[in-house]
């Protein structure tokens, strides 16, 4: 429904200490946009921003190619759901999430009806009369979620609305929270530092540090072809290693491999450990020793050690092995990726 | 945003107008014709204002250590156990705020008097007569009603105080050993300093310049009396204004001692999570023991009150244990006096006035300094606490010398002419400070993250404050404003100075000039006093209604 498009945002609430730095986003109409990163990163300051809650220091904000920067928070029309619910405690749940629609003045019967669309949403139709701290912080949450739902924005903001949760309800939440915004065309922004939901959910996303996004992309982009070092290892476990690359190969301590791209001379490669695989002795690949190991259930996460690397190995559907063994392991060509 | 940053200096810069106008100037005033070096020399060598001082601060220090020992104790106990009667507790000790002390003079004397009611006691036991009002006990007298009706001041604060201290911390201290007593002189009476200063500073300053009560004994050798006795000549010796000031220092040096002794800010961080885990369940008998505490204090506050009951409805209550008879006499006589029912009208109009002008500040100046966070408003703040600190009788007296100064407050209000706003503004000014504590607190314990959402969703400014935030204080907000409103038609010292004419007494001087009269006057006092108290209880009982379960979280400071 909308285009919103962040330009050169700056902001710093100590001077010399830039919460974001220069920040760039573009977020395309109706697409599902997720902001990863660690706490402090900027992640939140950059929703409250679009929100209006807190002015940048510089920088243009536009939603839909209107620069949107000076106007107040209740004229920007960017639905939020708070990291902390912000449920007003004075009123009951249904007057919680009728707020936003009487205030855009709907008529009575409109209100209750989307009031008791959007509790449907999130379960807690049977819970609209209860004041707002009787519940748990879980439906609080999912409250806070369907107020934002009831007044149908041009632009959702998640401020990670699902960490409260269990891990059930987290699920089923998710799948929810996506077909509502494909089907309404919801544009949405979601902070989360919880990888697996960014993977799982996002259309794109972006993963930031420092006040900077550090790269944009889909989840598979980013997962199986990070910018950086920060960006390969915050979205999931994965193996550095250090050598040199020479006409398309790539030499290290336990063998040389083909790469892809150009450049020459000392560089890091990086490899994810569900990508090694243990191989038959006949079978191309390299030597290893089994150091140690953790079961998982589904799978086991070993530690090879390869020339002078450490590796971690993923193996699912895990065969049962000893530290100290000899193994085999070995990697599609092409999945060896080197960082910048 | 910016038309709402504009609007908000703009808000500030009038209140700062406001309280220049009727805080800074009545006081500069009293400086002004107050500080002239012979006068205070005058004041200095003459034996008889250095005693009605020395008395004055005597009564001060004593009044403020038998709070002291009357609230802490009650505090921790609240603070600590969980027993019968709890929720009861913070409405007891709320009961001496509508026992106007001044009156309680009149029932202490007949308790105590020469043919009052202990020495009827004694006599029928067998013993003689003790003389307790004679020499030193109008002292005792005057400090024991004082504390009387001060100790839930302290009290609230401390119980606030001690609410502010995280459990953990006790809790930490003794899980590395500490025992019940070094926890409480290491741990706990460190941090509920800040309630201790702010309770203890209140009580010192109303003390030392309480008007009504010494006025009631007829314990003339105190400054603020001989003050309200120096009114007359006004006009030919402007010594009253020098003793007002030297009390207004006097007053300054009190509260900058109690910052010292107690020392500086809070270092107590705000409780996170729940705390109602931390207050202890008393076995059997024990249980008891603090509610009994709570209702052994009440009793004594409310003891003088029964006395004037007695002396209210009483036939020939002298020199008898208990009245003879029941007589509505006193009611009678009270009402055929021409002062009696205006003034009630009049302190109705004159409080109600002050609350909607002292709740109005007092929200704004909370909010500017809560929430608009505007450069300057920690010194609006603090300009809006003043009235703690400059007594009574120094506001009125500024008061009536802008009056004769300046033709614009003499057309606004003369004292002679119609004391109305003249009143309502000298009661709202000293009962800022309470609404800004209140609405504050209330502020401070509403996350602003709920206004935020709230414009988030499309609510203006406006909006929000309607739906959101005065909702979400209202306790808070009616608290302050039947404080603002009790307090005001208690007031003693402005209501003595500067209601002139006899048609514009408010209630409070209505019963002085009653109690005057010889012969029946006390009793007919006693009367209206009553009539007055159960008035108050009225109003506070109505807000209890209001307020219905609520009742119990309002009282919190």
């Amino acid at each position: 429904m909308g285009t919103v498009s962040l330009k050169n945002i700056c902001k710093s609430f100590t001077p010399g200490v830039p919460v974001l730095d220069d920040l760039n986003l573009e977020i395309k109409s109706g697409e599902l946009f997720f902001l990863l990163g660690p706490s402090g990163c900027g992640k939140s300051t950059l929703m409250r921003i679009l929100s209006g809650l807190t002015a940048a220091d510089s920088g243009s904000i536009s939603f839909d190619g209107v620069e949107v920067q000076d106007l107040p928070p209740e004229k920007r029309q960017a639905a939020m759901v708070f990291q902390n619910y912000a449920l007003w405690p004075h009123m009951t749940v249904f007057e919680n999430v009728a707020f936003g629609l009487k205030i855009r003045k709907l008529p009575r019967k409109e209100v209750q009806e989307r009031v008791m669309e959007a509790l449907e949403m999130v379960h807690l139709a049977d819970c609209a009369d209860r004041k707002a701290p009787q519940l748990s912080g879980g439906q609080q949450q999912r409250v806070a979620l369907a107020r934002a739902l009831a007044v149908d924005p041009p632009l959702l903001l998640l401020d990670e609305p699902l960490s409260n949760l269990d891990a059930r309800l987290r699920d089923a939440m998710r799948e929810e929270i996506s077909a509502i915004c494909a089907k309404r065309g919801f544009t949405a922004l979601y902070v989360t530092h919880d990888r697996q939901e960014a993977l799982s959910m996002a259309d794109r996303m972006g993963v930031m540090k420092d006040g900077k996004i550090r790269q944009i992309g889909t989840p598979r982009e980013l997962y199986e072809r990070p910018a950086d070092r920060f960006c390969a290892e915050f979205l999931g476990d994965i193996n550095f290693i250090d050598g040199t690359v020479d006409n398309g190969n790539f030499s290290c301590s336990f063998g040389t491999f083909p790469v892809t791209g150009e450049g020459s001379g000392k560089h890091t490669a990086a490899i994810r450990p569900e990508r090694i695989a243990f191989a038959n002795e006949n079978e191309d690949g390299f030597d290893a020793e089994l150091v140690s190991g953790s079961y998982l259930g589904d799978c086991s996460s070993w530690i090879c050690r390869a020339g002078n690397a450490d590796l971690v190995v993923r193996e699912f559907a895990p065969e049962e092995r000893t530290p100290g063994e000899h193994v085999r392991l070995k990697f599609a060509p092409g999945r060896l990726m080197i960082l910048e | 945003m910016k038309i709402n940053r504009i609007f908000q200096y703009g808000t500030m810069a009038a209140l700062v107008l406001f309280l220049s106008v009727f805080l800074l100037l009545p006081v500069f005033i009293v400086i002004q014709v107050g500080c002239d070096w012979s006068l205070i020399m005058e004041v200095c060598r003459s034996q008889v204002y250095r005693e009605g001082l020395l008395n004055s601060l005597q009564i001060a220090v004593v009044t403020t250590l038998m709070v002291a020992v009357i609230s802490v104790p009650l505090a921790l106990l609240y603070d600590r156990f969980d027993f019968p009667g709890r929720e009861w507790c913070s409405l007891a000790m709320l009961l001496p705020m509508i026992l106007p002390p001044f009156v309680g003079a009149l029932g202490f004397q007949q308790l105590l008097g020469h043919y009052g009611v202990f020495n009827s006691i004694l006599v029928a036991l067998g013993f003689e007569r003790v003389d307790f009002l004679s020499g030193n006990g109008v002292f005792w007298s005057v400090c024991f009603i004082e504390a009387l009706h001060l100790y839930p001041i302290f009290y609230l604060n401390i119980v606030t105080a001690l609410g502010n201290i995280d459990p953990a911390l006790n809790e930490a201290g003794a899980n590395l050993g500490g025992n019940k007593w070094q926890r409480f002189f290491r741990i706990t009476l460190p941090l509920m300093r800040p309630g201790l200063l702010a309770g203890g500073s209140i009580v010192l300053v109303w003390s030392f310049t309480e008007m009504g009560t010494p006025l009631m004994f007829g314990f003339t050798r105190v400054a603020p009396v001989q003050i309200l006795n120096g009114l007359n000549e006004l006009e030919t010796n402007p010594l009253p204004y020098t003793l007002v000031l030297i009390m207004l220092i006097v007053s300054a040096l009190l509260y900058l001692v109690s910052r010292l002794a107690l020392g500086g800010s809070s270092n107590a961080t705000p409780v996170k999570g729940n705390t109602s885990s931390s207050s202890v369940k008393l076995a059997s008998w024990k249980k008891f023991l603090p509610g009994a505490a709570f209702v052994l204090v009440s009793l004594c506050a409310i003891l003088p009150h029964l006395a004037l009951l007695g002396i209210a409805f009483g036939k020939n209550y002298y020199n008898t244990i208990l009245p003879q008879g029941f007589t509505l006499e006193h009611f009678d006589s009270a009402l055929s006096n021409v002062l009696v029912l205006p003034s009630i009208g009049n302190s109705l109009r004159y409080s109600f006035l002050a609350m909607l002008v002292a709740v109005t500040v007092g929200v704004i100046v909370a909010l500017a300094s809560v929430r608009w966070k505007l450069r300057g408003s920690a010194a609006l703040d603090l300009l809006s606490m003043l009235p703690l600190a400059v007594p009574g009788v120094v506001v009125a007296f500024g008061f009536l010398g802008m009056t004769v100064k300046f033709s614009w407050a003499a057309a606004l209000f003369d004292p002679v002419e119609n004391p109305l706003w003249l009143l309502a503004i000298a009661y709202a000014v000293r009962r800022i400070p309470y609404v800004v504590r209140s609405v504050g607190s209330g502020l401070e314990q509403t996350p602003e993250e709920l206004e935020n959402a709230a414009r988030n969703f499309g609510a203006s400014a406006w909006q929000v404050l309607c739906r959101i935030t005065l909702p979400l204080i209202v306790a808070n907000l009616l608290v302050g404003g039947l404080f603002a409103f009790s307090f005001s038609m208690l007031e003693v010292s402005d209501s003595l100075i500067l209601a002139q004419k006899s048609e514009f007494f408010p209630i409070t001087k209505a019963l002085f000039e009653l109690s005057q009269i010889l012969g029946s006057g006390p009793s007919s006092a006693s009367a209206f006093g009553v009539w007055a108290m159960c008035f108050l209880a009225v109003t506070l009982i109505a807000a209890g209604v209001l307020l219905g379960k609520r009742i119990g979280s309002i009282f919190k400071f």
